[in-house]
């Protein structure tokens, strides 16, 4: 400090004035932020209990819907608490949870297929005119056929056992996972193309280091979109012909007459179709951080 | 002296959606030499970013020669780095994984690459940033890691396509200044589209000013003021008067 006597007074005057000021507003940060964080919470109890409240009033109202209507049969609509019975045993017994692990070993074994396939498909035809030219046909001519046509061709092909539970979910998840690849990758925005030339990217670098993350938030719908066709095409294939799996559980029940674990089996599909989907979603801000953060 | 970029009687025609055809350049012939800082200016469709795409090698001229060492342009490469009016970045790499683009695909190893990264980061000033996304930066911030993304190959020339014009006034002086800065401490040649006049003569050592349908060359102005410029001089004012008549004739 080079400042002459007289001022010094003054400036040390200044220097405590602002430091008060700079303490005052740092406590003042500090309430805003407890503020905030309380009114968060606040915010996600609420949501929370909202939530479950609308499950209780859900199952409230499943609950009186035999009792209100008078020729409503319980056995052919029961009401939760006959449901939750069997739902208990068929925990304890093991069923339930082996065939939800059965059915989700066939949705991931033929999601995996169908990922590896729609996305290299989408790749090769979204980059290279040539092989978009011959495949076009052929390939939309395919994705309209609806998977479910399939299963009795796949039974007969594959038998009854988890090949042609697999291949029919490949088939359906592909499709959806292709698509959107390919309008990705052919819509990556030209001035990163151009980017990656001139920063000295080769095509194959350009390939996996440009082009596959441009693409990513379409290569991502098209997952999610082939995981819910995965499901749908999941339980075709186990009602037709099975031995297990939440879909086998839903047609033996139809055969019994027991609506209750029919019921169980089209919850647990519900479920499992709504923790898919959050799971997705997680490992989707987990894995790429920056596709949420701004454009 | 031979020149670093050498444009010889370039034409270049394109094809509109209706099939006529326009003439984006008519022969056009300058040269670029190194150490100039040389702007490119006229009016909307006058084939500025034309001249530049062949420069960096993204098109080919219909006609003529454009040579760099004396070497036909072929191809874009890191040897001309490449400013873009849009916003380029990678939004998948942070700043830092931009800057070192060129590098990583060079194979350098990561180390180097981090330390030469780091000192581009301190010529922008933006090492805080060097680990926040595209997305989380402001217009300026994203076009000085462009800057440096471009910088970090030591490019002979760096080319820029507008590069400052969707960022806002105030930011945009600032940049102005910072890149006549890198230019004079690292002894770059640089090639500078834009279309506003003053820009022009408060950053170039040459300004080329172009006319439309067809896309030519109309007149090319030294402009001998030393730097850093002032916009209020009555010295600036005559270049910017040069320029402007330049338009008008
Ligand atoms: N890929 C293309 N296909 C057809 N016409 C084109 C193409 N690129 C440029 N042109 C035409 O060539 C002419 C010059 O275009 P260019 O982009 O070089 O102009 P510009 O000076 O950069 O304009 P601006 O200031 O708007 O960026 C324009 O008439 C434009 O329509
Ligand atoms: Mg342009």
């Amino acid at each position: 400090m080079s400042q002459s006597p007289q001022s010094n007074g003054a400036s040390a005057d200044t220097a405590a004035q602002s430091e008060s000021r700079d303490a005052h507003l740092r406590v003042r940060e500090e309430q805003f932020l407890r503020d905030l964080k309380a009114d968060r919470r606040r915010q996600s109890i609420r949501q929370l209990s909202l939530n479950i409240l609308g499950i209780v009033l859900f199952l409230a109202a499943w609950e009186a819907t035999p009792h209100v209507i008078p020729w409503m049969n319980r056995l052919l609509f029961p009401p939760p608490s006959d449901v939750v019975g069997t739902l208990r045993e068929l925990i304890e017994s093991g069923e339930l949870i082996e065939n939800i692990r059965v059915s989700l070993l066939r949705v991931l074994n033929g999601f995996i297929i169908a990922t590896i396939l729609g996305t290299l498909a989408g790749l090769l035809t979204g980059r290279l005119q040539l092989l978009q030219f011959l495949s076009d046909p052929i390939l939309h001519g395919m994705r309209s056929i609806p998977a479910i046509a399939l299963v009795p061709l796949s039974l007969l092909w594959f038998g009854i056992g988890e090949p042609s539970k697999v291949a029919l979910i490949a088939w359906g998840a592909f499709f959806p996972i292709w698509l959107n690849t390919y309008t990705g990758v052919r819509d990556v925005p030209p001035v990163l193309l151009r980017s990656a030339m001139s920063l000295g990217a080769g095509r194959v670098q350009t390939m996996f280091l440009v082009i596959l993350p441009a693409a990513l938030p379409f290569i991502l719908v098209g997952l999610r979109q082939g995981i819910g066709i995965a499901l749908i095409v999941l339980v075709a294939a186990e009602l037709a012909g099975a031995s297990s799996g939440i879909g086998y559980m839903i047609a033996t029940s139809h055969q019994l007459f027991r609506v209750d674990i029919m019921f169980i089996g089209i919850a647990t599909l519900g479920f499992l179709g709504y923790v898919v989907d959050r799971l997705f979603t997680l490992l989707q801000s987990y894995l790429f951080p920056w596709y949420s953060s701004g454009k | 002296m031979s020149a670093l970029i050498d444009i010889q009687n370039v034409s270049k025609i394109y094809a509109s959606a209706d099939d006529s055809t326009a003439w984006a350049l008519q022969d056009v012939s300058v040269q670029l030499h190194k150490g100039e800082f040389v702007c490119a200016i006229g009016p909307s469709g006058c084939g500025k970013t034309t001249l530049l795409n062949i420069i960096g090698g993204f098109t080919q001229p219909t006609e003529g020669k454009a040579l760099q060492d004396g070497e036909p342009i072929t191809a874009p490469g890191p040897d001309r780095g490449v400013v873009f009016q849009e916003y380029a970045l990678f939004s998948w790499l942070t700043s830092r994984e931009n800057i070192e683009f060129s590098l990583r695909v060079k194979g350098v190893p990561k180390k180097e690459r981090r330390e030469r990264a780091e000192h581009y980061l301190d010529l922008i000033g933006l090492r805080r940033a060097a680990d926040r996304y595209p997305g989380e930066l402001s217009g300026g911030m994203r076009q000085r890691v462009a800057v440096a993304r471009a910088l970090i190959n030591e490019p002979e020339i760096l080319l820029m396509d507008e590069p400052f014009a969707a960022v806002d006034a105030m930011t945009r002086a600032t940049l102005q200044e910072e890149l006549l800065r890198l230019w004079q401490t690292l002894g770059l040649s640089i090639l500078f589209i834009t279309h506003n006049i003053e820009e022009a003569a408060f950053l170039a050592s040459r300004i080329i000013i172009m006319s439309p349908h067809p896309g030519r060359i109309k007149d090319i102005v030294s402009v001998d003021l030393p730097y850093p410029r002032d916009r209020g001089s009555p010295e600036f004012a005559a270049v910017y008067g040069r320029v402007d008549r330049a338009f008008h004739t």
